[in-house]
């Protein structure tokens, strides 16, 4: 089991703003890990840095061993790292088809594109209804599946997933992670999740860690996370009151 | 075969338009109008080239008539009389000077040097986004037009290029103009233009998707360029006398105005903008001149040209804020349907920004499960 993504000590900071002090985590092959933090953690800071839209200004990212820091963000996705962006960014005047068809294009095989989309289609049946729809009609839950569908167009190895719950009713959400926990089965998919709570991550997570004031608060396997005490404690800190520490960025 | 061409019946609609219109005019004897149609095949043209970058990158270029600029000087160095050359544009290069070459090899001329000239900017400049990169375009415009202005061994300066022989009827610019959609056509349906659109809609998304941005507008910038640079290399062999003059802020904002009256995000757009606005242009301008009622004339007051023109276009983007054609494309028969639009969906224009962020608005409506 190699460490597929390996994230050592990175430091983040956006002007003065310190997002990331002394991050570290890795993800392993074939494993489901999530962030979780309260808003302004710096979990998505986190994944933007992995996915290359962020440069660290300490430590190293390396990606099967391999240093991926001053790749630009193409040049990443090129690796088998996707990242689905926080709050659903597809391309609105274009078809649903076509933001596929996008994906698709990093493979150099038409066919073989055309095949995945058709595999892909079958597991969003809604997306398959509405192939030739601008997607920016179609309804919050659909345009987060279109994002998570071009995403895998790409042919990942790991897909990066930025709070897909965003936004979204219960019902939906859930349905969201159906479908990356199948396509995770069906595409050997590795996956890096972001969120804000930590109720239904638990169920599927095979680790965790907790992110708070742009620190690992807390990292172990879901299933010794269970009780839900330690997280708590990681997520709102010491004090009791639920609320966001001083130090982190708004 | 049936099917390729109701998928792609519309660059073949806008080409049978812009044969219709010349059809039309072609039932008046009157002169003038064959020049005016001249002229708006050349625009069409031109703002088809404009449409190639804009309406696909969504970046607003100000500097494209520095293209037209550009084309039209190389046309007129290709084919103006060698006694004129040699006399007054003493700084060209021999192969230049001493000889006068065809037609289509002025125009390819044109196209080249206009691509060539796009392709350094472009390196240059193609990284930046949004206002940033429009207002680069326009120095380039204003340095255009400063150095053609002032080099006077090559341009004659304020003074004209005379003898470019006018072999540029309304025949020749309707089949380069029907030559330019066609290409712009094909660029939008391509990887390529796939690509770019998907950037202008949104950046962070078409970079996780691999697409390298600066490649795909730099590829569309080059090629509006050399559409622009024809537009200039046979306007150049339509007027015959060439100055530096109309390739500067006038004719700047009349194309962007054809474009976005029209509507940018599409190629319709573009060519209905031209001919749109060209309309209201000559409609004012006979007005201007006087229309006889019984023995009398009754003619508007000069100037009213351009404030009507200003008028009507105001009032064409308050009632269709995204142009004529709402930025889609003509399709009169219909190729493959779309799907039945889900309960009472408007054919409503397209979203004129991608779905943000709309938090907070969770999806209530029942639906069936999706896996």
């Amino acid at each position: 089991m190699g460490a597929l993504v390996e994230v050592d000590g990175i430091h983040v900071r956006y002007g003065d703003l310190v997002a990331l002090r002394d991050v570290s985590l890795s993800v392993a092959e074939g494993e489901v890990v999530c962030i979780i933090g309260p808003n302004g953690a710096g979990k998505s800071t986190a994944l933007t840095a992995i996915a290359g839209g962020v440069a660290p200004y300490a430590g190293d990212i390396r990606v099967g061993g391999v240093s991926v820091l001053g790749l630009r963000p193409e040049q990443v996705a090129r690796l088998g790292l996707s990242l689905v962006p926080e709050g659903r960014h597809i391309f609105g005047t274009l078809t649903v088809e076509e933001n596929l068809r996008i994906g698709g294009y990093i493979q150099g095989d038409r066919a073989a594109a055309k095949a995945d989309m058709e595999r892909l289609l079958a597991l969003f049946p809604r997306l398959a209804e509405r192939l030739r729809y601008p997607a920016g009609r179609l309804s919050g839950g659909e345009q987060q599946m279109l994002a998570v569908a071009r995403a895998v167009m790409t042919r990942p190895r790991l897909l990066l997933v930025d709070e897909p719950s965003l936004g979204l009713a219960p019902r939906i959400i859930d349905q969201i992670y159906e479908i990356l926990l199948d396509l995770r089965q069906r595409a050997a998919l590795t996956l890096l999740i972001n969120e804000q709570s930590s109720n239904r991550i638990l169920k599927h997570a095979d680790r965790i860690y907790v992110l708070r004031g742009g620190r690992v608060q807390l990292e172990g396997p879901a299933a010794d996370l269970r009780d839900g005490e330690a997280i708590r404690h990681a997520y709102f800190g010491f004090g009791e009151a639920p609320v966001a520490p001083l130090d982190a960025p708004a | 075969m049936g099917h390729f061409l109701l998928r792609h019946q519309t660059p073949m609609l806008l080409a049978v338009l812009l044969v219709l219109i010349a059809g039309a005019t072609s039932l008046s004897s009157n002169e003038a109008l064959q020049v005016t149609l001249t002229e708006m095949f050349i625009r069409v043209i031109v703002v088809v080239g404009l449409y190639v970058f804009i309406g696909n990158s969504g970046i607003i270029s100000f500097g494209h008539i520095g293209f037209m600029c550009i084309g039209a000087y190389a046309a007129a160095w290709a084919t103006a009389e060698p006694s004129f050359k040699q006399i007054m544009l003493s700084g060209l290069p021999a192969f230049l000077q001493e000889h006068q070459y065809p037609f289509l090899v002025a125009t390819a001329g044109a196209l080249l040097l206009a691509m060539a000239v796009a392709f350094v900017l472009g390196l240059a400049i193609m990284r930046l986004s949004g206002t940033a990169a429009s207002i680069a375009t326009f120095a380039f415009l204003i340095i255009v037009n400063s150095v053609y202005s002032n080099w006077d061994s090559l341009t004659a300066g304020v003074s004209s290029i005379i003898g470019i022989p006018t072999v540029v009827g309304s025949f020749t610019a309707y089949a380069f103009a029907a030559l330019a959609i066609l290409v712009a056509y094909l660029f939008q349906i391509s990887r390529f233009g796939l690509m770019l659109r998907a950037s202008r809609d949104d950046e962070v998304a078409a970079r996780a998707s691999a697409v390298k941005i600066m490649r795909v507008r730099l590829a569309a910038f080059v090629l509006s360029a050399g559409l622009v640079g024809i537009g200039g290399g046979l306007y150049a062999q339509f007027l015959g006398i060439l100055t530096v003059d109309p390739f500067y802020l006038n004719l700047s904002f009349i194309t962007i105005a054809m474009l976005v009256v029209g509507g940018m995000a599409s190629l319709s757009g573009a060519v209905v903008g031209v001919v749109a606005v060209t309309a209201i242009v000559e409609i004012l301008r006979l007005f201007e001149r006087g229309v006889p009622i019984g023995g009398a004339s009754l003619g508007l007051p000069q100037g009213s040209q351009e404030i009507g023109l200003g008028i009507v276009m105001a009032l064409i983007l308050i009632f269709r804020p995204n142009g004529l054609s709402r930025g889609r494309e003509f399709a009169h028969f219909a190729g493959a349907p779309l799907p039945a639009p889900s309960t009472a969906a408007p054919v409503a224009p397209p979203a004129s920004a991608p779905a943000a962020r709309p938090e907070g608005i969770p999806i209530t409506d029942e639906r069936k499960a999706i896996v």
